[in-house]
């Protein structure tokens, strides 16, 4: 018991728990109504997704740099694939998935055979990307598309979103992946220590090339949330996901040199930025205020990770 | 001659090691003053100690003072030695690449004017140093472009221009040919003609004879010869001293190895580009080979080409028998059933930050998948089942690795090789930082392993442990086989013969 108590993830509840019970108590408990819980979850889908897609990589101590912009991009593809080409959504939802893990795995390739760090790789193809997505469509909006994919976006299951339920498929199904099964594992052999995975067999490029391939997968899914949920894409969505889909694994305690991660702490991290968001919203707080206090809780939660590790004498 | 460094019982203690005890060592100025051991007798140690990387946990260490009065200091860090006037020229090398030969020299106090780099003041001291070696070369070029000779001269350049009056060399040849060796002892030679006192470690005997005056040796962190002048010894008992006779024979219950088997590795000619040639060697099921050598000699080297982390260019490996083409450790491992037990157990063994279950289990994780999935129980009850077979104290399978003892470390990365069932083992340094009684586990572990029929090659820099385990003994030296002995198991014997080829290079094959 002791031992659960002092994780970072049973912290990270006791504040999301607090923190949503004084939001309740602050609004007059407004946030407890159908309509704003609903609100509340419904957006909370996109940043645990996206966070997941910065934590595989991180699994590998590697970065993601394009995870944002991908998403806008694979969102634009498919709104362009409904509105434009005229193919039916679930076409246009397997396309997304697919150019999601298209771009992951290229960029895995490019960072194992020019041997360039993945940052610079994926701040590369984010660049890319960002021109493209403009190139689809310009500024120009896409809507009025797939009623049904829509009605996917808006229903709800026992009062709960069903875009959160599918977050929470992804989440659980990521980590059974890194728990139970072999490649998962391999994934954070590497990204724990290198030279040891090689030396026991397992192959360090493969890892990453993977790593990459999920987090462009993963990607994708958080396109097909925001095409559906949204009921509208243009060229702009993804530009601000970079940060909290760094937010969300860094606050959660996963280690940005690879080998250790946590998907219940990602998804608590989301669930608090998110409670952060929604305060902007109920209060009116400038948007600028809400960057900075994301900011300064990330760069907080690196710290008080280092001096936790401090305490306990440090994994070495 | 005046005493420029005196260290008296120096006592450091790792963890189940103890390193140095009471080692002694007295430099006097204007000598030449080897100190010699054999891997593991101090020498490390001391040297850290004395370039205030360690302290020591016992003893004290004096300099002179300015009035020439030895008195007691204490080195709390590297820049506190420089001051004293200890410069140091570690076997790896320290330069920055891209820094030039005058920035390099005087890294440690670049001169300022006006809180910026004063060049021409930068220019002159390196001349100095430079002058000093009697070595003309331009302070301006980058380091980049400098010969491996170069550079250990410029190193030696860093190490003066804090006006040292001691200068410790540790391995100053490894690197270097016979004739640029001879240079560099032409320079040690004339540093002590100016009253410089040099410390010399070197594992080659011909050349610690050649330039040195004095010896210190060092046998378990004891110093057996105390500063006498090495005109009085022989290089026998030179080699005496440091092998020592007082060792206890460890006794394990005899094997016997079938003799007509096939070897289950063998190494025929092999060649790598890692830079081994013409090495040979053969394993056969149920026998202990033993791979001596110094660090650098290239053992572990062979073990990670064998592996495929560098390519075989020329020769044959033949794994049953058969011709074999290793591409990876995964190759090695699922279709030649070979495991790697490497040298560094934290560096390339284990995955400190995860559990033990997952450190034994990674070999055999695809074996234990169902339905790819890998099940947490079968991973433990394999755990239990090593755990009971090598005796690891565990408190529980979940624990992290980096919370185990070094002895428990290491049979850890031991376990996950026998969990994959090998039946040829390649074993690198296993007792390395480990204690007297645990070793003793680990050797009746190996043989135990033998004797029920595993090849196992030990690579080792551990002499008793050699004599103790291995059936025969290959001694590599600058990446080839030097000589091969039968071990009978006489350590007197043995360590005579195994440190005459180390020291000789001689490629006898007896």
């Amino acid at each position: 018991m002791r031992s659960v108590i002092r994780t970072n993830e049973f912290t990270l509840a006791v504040i999301a728990a607090l923190g949503f019970a004084a939001l309740a108590v602050a609004t007059d408990f407004n946030l407890l109504t159908a309509g704003t819980l609903d609100a509340f979850l419904r957006f909370l889908a996109l940043p645990i997704v996206i966070g997941l897609a910065q934590m595989v990589v991180l699994a590998v101590g590697q970065m993601n740099l394009s995870v944002g912009v991908l998403t806008g991009f694979c969102a634009v593809a498919s709104g362009w694939l409904m509105v434009d080409a005229g193919l039916p959504a679930p076409v246009a939802v397997l396309a997304a998935l697919a150019l999601g893990a298209v771009v992951g795995l290229v960029n895995g390739l490019l960072v194992i055979f020019t041997r360039i760090n993945g940052f610079i790789v994926t701040l590369a193809t984010m660049t890319i990307l960002e021109g493209l997505r403009y190139g689809v469509n310009g500024t120009g909006t896409y809507q009025g598309y797939s009623p049904g994919l829509r009605g996917f976006g808006q229903a709800s299951v026992a009062g709960v979103p069903v875009v959160f339920l599918l977050a929470v498929v992804i989440a659980v199904a990521v980590a059974l992946f890194f728990r139970r099964t072999v490649p998962g594992r391999h994934l954070l052999a590497s990204g724990g220590n290198p030279f040891a995975a090689r030396l026991s067999g397992i192959s360090n490029d493969r890892a990453l090339v993977l790593a990459h391939t999920l987090s462009g997968l993963l990607a994708g899914f958080a396109a097909v949330i925001v095409v559906a949920a949204f009921g509208s894409v243009n060229a702009s969505i993804g530009d601000d996901l970079l940060l909290p889909s760094f937010a969300a694994p860094i606050i959660g305690g996963v280690a940005l040199a690879g080998g250790m991660i946590s998907v219940t702490g990602t998804v608590l991290a989301a669930f608090l930025v998110r409670l952060v968001d929604v305060s902007q919203s109920q209060f009116d707080i400038n948007r600028r205020w809400v960057d900075l206090i994301i900011g300064a809780v990330v760069l907080g939660a690196v710290l008080l990770g280092q001096f936790r590790d401090k305490l306990s004498g440090g994994p070495r | 001659m005046s005493v420029v460094l005196s260290a008296e019982k120096l006592v450091k203690t790792f963890p189940g090691v103890r390193a140095l005890d009471e080692a002694t060592l007295t430099v006097t100025a204007g000598s030449v003053h080897a100190l010699l051991g054999e891997n593991g007798a101090g020498k490390s140690t001391l040297i850290k100690i004395l370039t205030g990387v360690y302290r020591p946990d016992g003893g004290q260490l004096r300099l002179p003072g300015p009035d020439g009065e030895l008195r007691a200091v204490q080195l709390g860090n590297p820049q506190d030695a420089q001051r004293a006037g200890i410069g140091v020229v570690h076997q790896e090398r320290n330069l920055i690449p891209a820094f030039s030969v005058a920035e390099n020299i005087c890294l440690q106090h670049l001169p300022r004017r006006a809180g910026l780099l004063d060049r021409a003041a930068l220019r002159t001291e390196a001349r100095r140093c430079l002058d000093l070696l009697d070595l003309d070369l331009d302070p301006d070029l980058p380091v980049s472009r400098l010969s491996v000779a170069q550079l250990q001269l410029v190193e030696i350049a860093k190490a003066l221009s804090a006006d040292s009056t001691v200068l410790l060399l540790d391995e100053p040849t490894a690197s270097l040919t016979n004739d640029e060796a001879d240079r560099l002892y032409g320079i040690v030679r004339r540093l002590s003609e100016r009253g410089h006192a040099t410390v010399l470690v070197s594992h080659k005997l011909e050349e610690v004879f050649a330039v040195a005056d004095t010896v210190t040796v060092l046998r378990d962190g004891r110093s057996v010869a105390e500063a006498e002048p090495l005109a009085d010894h022989s290089r026998e008992e030179i080699v005496d001293l440091m092998v020592g006779r007082a060792y206890q024979q460890v006794h394990l219950a005899a094997r016997t190895v079938a003799a007509d088997v096939e070897p289950a590795l063998a190494l025929d000619a092999v060649a790598t580009t890692a830079g081994h040639h013409d090495v040979s060697l053969a394993v056969r099921p149920g026998e202990i080979v033993g791979l001596y050598g110094l660090v650098g000699a290239g053992r572990s080297e062979l073990a990670k080409a064998l592996l495929g982390l560098d390519q075989i260019t020329a020769g044959e490996v033949r794994v049953h028998g058969r011709p074999a083409r290793i591409r990876d450790v995964g190759d090695a491992l699922h279709r030649y059933r070979i495991g790697y037990v490497t040298e560094n157990r934290k560096e390339e063994g284990l995955f400190l930050d995860q559990t033990v279950a997952r450190n034994t289990a990674v070999t055999v994780w695809r074996k234990l998948a169902r339905l790819g999935l890998v099940r947490d129980r079968s991973e433990r009850l394999l755990v239990d089942e090593y755990a009971d077979r090598l005796g690891i104290r565990l408190a529980s399978p979940d624990q992290h690795a980096g919370q185990l003892s070094g002895g428990n470390q290491q049979k850890v990365s031991l376990a996950k090789w026998l969990a994959a069932d090998c039946d040829v083992l390649i074993i690198d340094e296993p007792t390395v930082g480990i204690d007297v009684r645990t070793k003793a586990a680990f050797h009746e572990l190996i043989a135990g392993l033998a004797a029920r029929g595993m090849a196992i090659l030990l690579i080792s820099s551990d002499l008793p442990e050699m004599v103790t385990l291995a059936d025969r003994i290959a001694v590599m030296r600058e990446f080839a086989i030097v000589g091969e002995l039968d071990n009978d198991h006489d350590y007197d014997r043995m360590s005579q013969s195994v440190i005459r080829f180390i020291h000789d290079g001689q490629g006898v094959v007896a």
